[in-house]
């Protein structure tokens, strides 16, 4: 050891570290850091019991576990149906992939809003899609079914995005060795190929499942909002400030606020524990 | 059960990798496919193993018109250059990959599988690795790994693409005598691919030098060393024995 | 010579039906509710549409989203910028944390980033009292809306910014430092050539979700026609006063700004691909 000690910072020749830290700091301060703890230090002005009673209220239950199940379940989805989407704009050549793979971003680049009522409408019984199967008795529409549908929207780019990039690199020779070794297709794809994928998978999944267990506006619309069937919470935390609720509406976004920093901490876990294995 | 190719055509997009190919070798030979890197060596043990096809030509073993055996039901033990080791498997599920992808019938069980890794492992002499990681080895180790794996499936034949292209000197020269060992105590066709023709002179029994495409010339390393056919050969031997 | 498969390559039925199941979710999921949207629009022909667009309301709605997204999309490249900077330029303690906390915003919902802010500067907030006594509106006002989208747009700069800088090293600055170039000549003249499209990318990702974003600006914004309604928020009251053909031609302006904003992105993506984040070749 020096006999500096600790040091904040290694020595650098170049200018501008204190400015730019410096407002780097006040700004993520002021912008996010004290928010987020006003928001943490409020549902205790009505105590711990104050809180409990929010947050065990049956109505608050339902509405939190329709967002986590929801959620949980479209990011399921997404893990199914993402993998394939990625393979085939990968390793597939065809008129048209261009678009298709530009066209994945949209639930990034549309506005949630819109997104909201164009699902709403298509599956709603006399939308394009909601209409066939009206006639076969399902409902999408204004049922839980409707918010994993649209949770499944807003989830899809995580899980393909996340995929890509690791099975453009994904070197072939595992594969050829595989086949050199007898396997067939199907065995160096679930043996070899998956494998070596699972931690961008579980990765694109998590972070589907955080965005769509927040998720706002593409959902309230073709949700229904049926109080304990088809509410999701962050509904609730805007009916509980539209009733000045204050302490009710953040004691709702602090468990939401835990939850993220769960999902946080998990990736972070999950990267870890990848990083040491390979 | 003599390995027979003959006038192989291979052209990729730009350039043609193989220009009217063919050798003969006998069961159980050692041969060397050596070169400078683009005389499509690498090429030529690809299509034996299944992993690329020839524009025409044919390919003959073990009374089998090669060609048309897919890759899997070849058994044609295939070593990488980059090992190609299952990052996610321990070293004795990569080392049992082979016996495990069977089908049902043709599988061993379970015991068999188990009794055969640990041969293996004490072949390549690395006991007592079984649950290792591919990431927890050294290049040598990872190398021999890929040796025992490909030689799980008893293999018709072996093909090695550089196999000590990535090791230190030191332990080049050690794996050398080994697997020229090795190939002894089983007697399978082994064709290998290297720049080195030092390394190709020292380990096999017959030799092509390959340049461009074709092969200059193909023989014992003694006739390749003793009477250089084309001025090609005698400057490959000149230039690298020189270094 | 017979037709021989490679042993990297699909059946080819296998081929054609995981392309079918990929074109299926696609066209599902992100096909059809883009076409709907146009569709219901012009529904009643492109003249309804265009009174909806026409109106007062809807006017007053894109002039507040352009204002919006004019104050917080500066701000936030500004920030993004000086925390690359700092991150990519500099070793220092913490900065891993630093990093997590930058990107913090994307996983908050919507609904809790607008809640913050009604928490302190609400009638019932912090600040709320002695707001109201200064006679300063934050909620239910302009300001509150781009607090809020600030907050939601806070991290798309800087996460773009931070690995293209790490990966661009710092020889070229610190080149320019030792032949004597002030820091901010060294800024101007190296760094930010080397960075431009990584900031335009990250500014136009930015831009989208600042005129975007529904749920925090729907939280802080009271809904007031004509005042404090976005276009999104626009979007939403038409819609739930079932003036569907003036909700759908409000929400495919904005849709055709998504679509304008993945072409840019996919240009982007394309002809400068080595001069934005890693992440995003492909």
């Amino acid at each position: 050891m020096s006999a500096a000690g600790f040091r904040f910072r290694n020595p650098s020749a170049l200018p501008g570290f204190g400015l730019s830290l410096g407002f780097t700091v006040f700004y993520l301060s002021v912008i996010v850091l004290i928010p987020i703890a006003a928001l943490i230090v409020r549902p205790w002005e009505i105590g711990f019991s104050g809180f409990w009673n929010v947050i065990s209220d049956p109505r608050v239950l339902a509405a939190l576990r329709l967002s986590f199940g929801g959620a949980a379940i479209a990011a399921v989805i997404n893990a199914v149906t993402g993998p394939i989407v990625a393979w085939v704009l990968v390793r597939y050549n065809f008129p048209g992939k261009r678009l298709l793979d530009a066209l994945i971003d949209l639930p990034f680049a549309l506005p949630t809003a819109v997104a909201g009522i164009a699902l709403s409408q298509l599956y709603s019984a006399n939308g394009w899609v909601g209409e066939p199967l009206s006639h076969l008795g399902i409902r999408i529409a204004y049922t839980p079914i409707g918010v994993i549908i649209a949770l499944t929207f807003i989830g899809l780019p995580f899980v393909v995005r996340t995929l890509q990039p690791v099975l453009n690199d994904l070197s072939r020779d595992p594969e050829e060795a595989a086949a050199t070794l007898g396997a067939n297709r199907w065995q160096t794809i679930t043996r070899v190929v998956l494998p070596s994928l699972m931690p961008a998978l579980l990765t694109g999944a998590t972070l589907a499942f955080a965005r769509a267990v927040g998720e706002y506006g593409s959902v309230i619309f073709i949700a229904g909002n049926l109080p304990t069937v088809s509410e999701i919470a962050p509904l609730l935390i805007v009916i509980k400030l539209e009733q000045y609720d204050y302490a009710g509406a953040a004691a709702i976004g602090v468990v939401m606020l835990a939850a993220s920093f769960a999902v946080i901490l998990a990736l972070n876990l999950l990267q870890n524990w990848i990083g040491k294995r390979r | 059960m003599s390995l027979v190719v003959d006038s192989i055509v291979k052209k990729f997009e730009r350039f043609p990798a193989l220009n009217g190919v063919s050798l003969t070798a006998p069961q159980g030979a050692f041969l060397a496919l050596v070169g400078p890197s683009g005389s499509g060596k690498t090429t030529l043990l690809r299509i034996l193993g299944g992993l690329e096809f020839p524009d025409s030509g044919s390919v003959h073993f073990a009374d089998l018109n090669w060609l048309d055996v897919p890759a899997r039901d070849r058994r044609a033990g295939f070593v990488f250059q980059q090992y190609a080791l299952f990052k996610h498997m321990t070293v004795e599920k990569n080392i049992a990959f082979g016996l495990t992808v069977r089908a049902k019938k043709l599988r061993p069980p379970k015991e068999e599988i188990a009794r055969r890794v640990e041969e293996l492992l004490a072949l390549v002499q690395l006991e007592g690795y079984n649950k290792r990681y591919p990431s927890q080895l050294s290049g040598g180790q990872k190398q021999r790994v890929a040796l025992a794996r490909a030689l799980a499936i008893e293999p018709r034949m072996l093909l090695l693409d550089e196999p000590f292209g990535a090791l230190d000197a030191k332990v080049r020269k050690e794996l050398r005598g080994w697997l020229r060992a090795i190939h002894e105590r089983m007697g399978i066709t082994t064709v290998f691919v290297t720049h080195d023709q030092e390394e190709a002179f020292a380990l096999a029994d017959l030799v092509a030098v390959m340049n461009a495409g074709k092969i200059e010339q193909y023989g014992t390393p003694q006739d390749v060393r003793r009477a250089p056919k084309t001025p090609f050969v005698a400057d490959f031997i000149e230039v690298q024995a020189g270094i | 010579m017979k037709f021989r498969r490679y042993p990297t390559q699909d059946h080819p039925l296998s081929r054609i039906a995981l392309s079918l199941i990929a074109i299926g979710v696609v066209t599902l999921f992100l096909v059809l509710p883009l076409a709907t949207v146009f569709t219901e629009a012009l529904r009643k022909g492109l003249g309804v549409a265009w009174e909806a667009l026409d109106d007062p309301d809807a006017r007053a709605a894109v002039r507040l989203t352009l204002i919006t997204a004019a104050i917080a999309v500066p701000l936030n490249a500004v920030f993004g910028v000086a925390a690359s900077w700092a991150i990519a330029k500099f070793d220092f303690k913490g900065k891993q944390f630093l990093t997590t906390l930058i990107d913090l915003p994307f996983s908050i919902s919507p609904v809790v980033s607008g809640l913050i802010y009604v928490l302190i500067f609400g009638l019932q907030g912090w600040f709320g009292e002695s707001l109201r006594e200064a006679n300063v509106k934050i909620i239910f006002a302009v300001p509150g809306i781009v607090l809020a989208t600030i907050f939601i747009t806070f991290p798309f700069v800087a996460r773009e910014l931070i690995p293209l800088m790490e990966d661009q090293g710092r020889d070229e600055e610190e080149a320019a430092t030792s032949l004597g170039a002030s820091g901010w000549d060294t800024f101007m003249r190296v760094t930010l050539p080397n960075i431009r499209w990584g900031l335009l990318y990250g500014v136009l990702l930015c831009n989208a979700r600042a005129m975007g974003e529904f749920g925090a600006v729907s939280v802080v914004s009271g809904h007031i026609r004509g005042l404090t309604n976005t276009m999104p928020l626009h979007v939403e009251v038409l819609y739930n006063d079932y003036q569907f053909v003036g909700a759908f031609a409000v929400a495919s302006l904005l849709a055709l700004l998504a679509l304008v904003t993945l072409v840019l992105k996919s240009l982007l993506e394309w002809r400068f691909a080595d001069d934005i984040a890693a992440t995003h070749r492909h």
